[in-house]
C-alpha cells in the first residue's frame, strides 16, 4: 500500500484529504482483521467446526463401528430425555455436584479471605502456600485424595480404626463417593474464591466499616450487614462462572470413581464420554453433550439473573 | 465490644484465630504432604506409610527410568511448550483488538468468545476426535496442539483485554503522530508495556496445558502418550503400583510448585478474573 499512495503522490501533486483518510481507514480495517483472523480461524475449524460436526452426528445412526450414517432426526435426543439413568442419576449427580462444590467452595473461600485480610505474622507465607492447589492439575489432585481414602491402605482409614470404628469402604457407597470428588473439587478451587475474595476485599470504601464501628457492631454484625452486601457483585460472578465449571467437571470424577459403582455416581461429561467412547454410541453421545451444553446455558442465564435479583431486593 | 478485660479477651481471640487458620492450612496441605510422604517411602513400605521412618527417591529413580513415562514428561512439556508460543501470538492481538478497536466487528468478536466459552469441552472435544482423524492429525503433536490452542482463545483473549485496557492509549496516538504505522505502534510501543501481562498469561497456559486432561485423554492413542492421561491410567491398570505412581505425580506437581513460589506475583492477575 505504501507503494500506491507515492505513485499518487508523484502523478498528481498529492492526494486530497479525503482519500488519505480512506485510505488510512482501509489500512486500520485491514490491521483489525489481522489481528483478529488467526484467533477466529482457530476457534472456527476446531470449535466451531467440531460441535456443528457434533449437531450432524446428533442426527444420525453414527457409531464408531458402523459404515453408514442414515439420517434419524431427533431419535436420538428422544432416547437420552426418556433414558432413566440421565435423568434418575446423571442430572440429579451433576446439579448436586455443582452446588456441593460451589456452595463449599465460596464459604470456605469467605472464611479464609476474611482470615486473611488482617495483619499478623507469616500472612505472606500463609497467602503464597493457599494458591498451590489451583496450579495442581485436577489429576494430581484426584490421585491424592484417592490414595487418602484408600480403602486398604489409606491414612483415612488407618484414622477411623484408631477411632474404634470399622473401615469404611470410601468408593463402594456412591454418595460417599461422589462426596470424595466434591471434596477434591473444593480442595482445587478454594484458592480461587479467596484470591477474587481478597481482591474485592482491598478495594471496598473505608467509611461504612468505620459507620458500623460507631454504631456499636460486633465482627459478625460488621460481616454480616457490611463486608457480605459489598462483595455481593464479585460473589455473583464468581459464582455463576464456577457453577458453569463444575456442572462441565469431568477430570476429578473420572479419575475418582469412573462413574462407579455401577454407573452411579456419572456427571453428565462422563455420561456423554461414556456413550461415545465406552458404549461407542458416538450419536448418543454427541447428543448428550448437546443436551448437557443446553442445559448449562439456561443455567447461567438463570442462576445470573436469579442471584441479581436476591441481590437486589437484600440490599 | 466491652473496654474490660479487652485486651485479654483480644489475646485469646487472636490465638484462636490463629490456630483456625493454622488448621485450615494444614488441611490444605495435607494432601500434599502425604503424596509426598508416600513417593519418599521404600517400594515395600508405601502401604504403610504411617509406620516407620525408612526414606528413600529409590521410586523416583524407577519412575523416572521407565520409557512410557519418560516419554509422557517430554511429550506434555513440548506440547505445553508449543501451546504456549501460538496461543500467546494469537490472544494477545485479538485481545489488543478488543481492547482498542471498538465497533461492530468488535461486538461479534466478544459475543462469540463470551458465548464459545460456556460450551462444555466434551461437546466439542468428541466431534474433535472424528475431525483430526478425518485430518490424518490423530494423535499427533499437531493434532493436540491446535486444539489446545482453541481452548486457550476464549479466555486468554479476554484476559489479555484487561491487560491491554490498563495501557494507556496515548501512547498509541502520540506514536501514530510520530508517523508510526499500527502494527509499528502495536508491536513497539504497546507490546512492552503489556509485557507483564503476557509473561502471566504465558506461566499459566503454560502450566494449565500441563495439566489439561479431557482433551488429552480424547484426542491421544498410545503413539504420544501425555502425563495427565497416562497417570490417570496408573490408578486403574496398575492400581498397586502407588510407589511408582505417587512419585510420578509429585514430579508432575514441581511446575506448579515453581509457580505458586516463585512467580505467584505475576501469575494471580490472571488468575482472578
Amino acid at each position: 500500500m505504501p507503494g500506491r499512495a507515492h505513485v499518487e503522490t508523484l502523478g498528481g501533486g498529492g492526494p486530497s484529504r479525503g482519500e488519505a483518510a480512506a485510505s488510512l481507514f482501509r489500512e486500520r480495517r485491514r490491521f483489525v482483521a489481522t489481528l483478529v483472523a488467526p484467533a477466529a480461524l482457530i476457534l472456527l475449524v476446531f470449535q466451531v467446526v467440531p460441535i456443528l460436526m457434533g449437531v450432524d452426528a446428533s442426527l444420525r445412526r453414527f457409531s464408531l463401528t458402523d459404515e453408514e450414517h442414515p439420517f434419524v432426526g431427533f431419535r436420538n435426543f428422544a432416547r437420552i430425555l426418556s433414558d432413566g439413568q440421565f435423568l434418575g442419576v446423571v442430572l440429579p449427580n451433576t446439579f448436586g455436584f455443582m452446588i456441593a462444590s460451589v456452595t463449599g467452595g465460596v464459604v470456605l473461600g469467605l472464611a479464609i479471605a476474611m482470615l486473611l485480610n488482617r495483619p499478623f505474622p507469616g500472612r505472606i507465607v500463609v497467602r503464597t502456600l493457599i494458591v498451590f492447589p489451583l496450579m495442581v492439575a485436577p489429576v494430581v489432585a484426584s490421585i491424592m485424595i484417592a490414595w487418602i481414602f484408600n480403602d486398604q491402605f489409606g491414612i483415612a482409614n488407618v484414622i477411623v480404626t484408631a477411632l474404634g470404628f470399622p473401615p469404611v469402604a470410601w468408593l463402594v457407597k456412591p454418595w460417599l463417593g461422589l462426596g470424595i470428588v466434591v471434596l477434591t473439587d473444593i480442595w482445587l478451587q478454594t484458592p480461587f474464591y479467596v484470591l477474587i475474595i481478597l481482591a474485592a476485599l482491598e478495594t471496598l470504601p473505608r467509611e461504612p466499616f468505620e459507620a458500623a464501628r460507631v454504631d456499636g457492631a460486633n465482627a459478625w454484625q460488621v460481616f454480616r450487614n457490611v463486608t457480605l452486601p459489598l462483595l455481593r457483585p464479585v460473589l455473583l460472578v464468581a459464582i455463576v462462572i464456577r457453577s458453569i465449571d463444575a456442572f462441565r467437571v469431568f477430570d476429578t470424577v473420572w479419575t475418582i470413581t469412573k462413574g462407579e459403582p455401577g454407573r452411579a455416581t456419572e456427571v453428565f461429561s462422563i455420561y456423554a464420554y461414556k456413550e461415545a467412547f465406552v458404549f461407542l454410541n458416538l450419536d448418543r453421545g454427541a447428543a448428550a453433550a448437546l443436551v448437557g451444553a443446553a442445559i448449562i446455558m439456561v443455567v447461567g442465564v438463570v442462576l445470573y439473573w436469579g442471584l441479581r435479583r436476591v441481590t437486589e431486593v437484600s440490599r | 465490644m466491652r473496654r474490660g478485660g479487652g485486651a485479654l479477651a483480644n489475646g485469646w481471640r487472636r490465638a484462636f484465630l490463629g490456630l483456625v487458620l493454622l488448621g485450615v492450612l494444614g488441611l490444605f496441605l495435607f494432601p500434599v504432604f502425604w503424596l509426598t510422604l508416600t513417593s519418599l517411602r521404600p517400594e515395600s513400605e508405601v502401604f504403610y506409610v504411617h509406620r516407620g521412618t525408612h526414606l528413600t527417591l529409590a521410586n523416583f529413580r524407577k519412575a523416572w527410568a521407565a520409557p512410557k513415562i519418560q516419554e509422557s514428561f517430554v511429550n506434555s512439556a513440548v506440547l505445553a511448550t508449543l501451546a504456549t508460543v501460538f496461543s500467546l501470538q494469537v490472544t494477545v492481538m485479538s485481545g489488543y483488538m478488543l481492547s482498542r478497536f471498538k465497533g461492530a466487528a468488535n461486538k461479534v468478536w466478544f459475543t462469540a468468545i463470551y458465548l464459545f466459552r460456556t460450551v462444555p469441552y466434551i461437546t466439542w472435544v468428541m466431534p474433535l476426535y472424528l475431525l483430526t482423524q478425518s485430518l490424518g492429525l490423530f494423535d499427533t503433536y499437531l493434532g493436540l496442539l491446535l486444539p489446545h490452542v482453541a481452548v486457550h482463545v476464549c479466555f486468554f483473549s479476554w484476559v489479555m483485554k484487561g491487560f491491554f485496557d490498563g495501557v494507556e492509549p496515548e501512547l498509541e496516538q502520540a506514536a501514530y503522530l510520530d508517523g508510526c504505522s499500527h502494527w509499528g505502534a502495536f508491536l513497539r510501543i504497546i507490546l512492552p508495556q503489556a509485557r507483564p501481562g503476557i509473561v502471566a498469561l504465558g506461566i499459566l497456559c503454560w502450566l494449565f496445558t500441563w495439566n489439561e486432561f479431557l482433551f488429552a485423554l480424547i484426542l491421544t492413542g498410545s503413539r504420544t502418550p501425555l502425563l495427565t492421561v497416562t497417570m490417570a491410567q496408573f490408578v486403574h491398570e496398575l492400581g498397586v503400583e502407588w510407589h511408582l505412581m505417587s512419585a510420578t505425580a509429585v514430579t508432575a506437581m514441581i511446575p506448579a510448585l515453581v509457580v505458586t513460589l516463585f512467580a505467584q506475583r505475576y501469575v494471580v492477575s490472571g488468575l482472578r478474573l
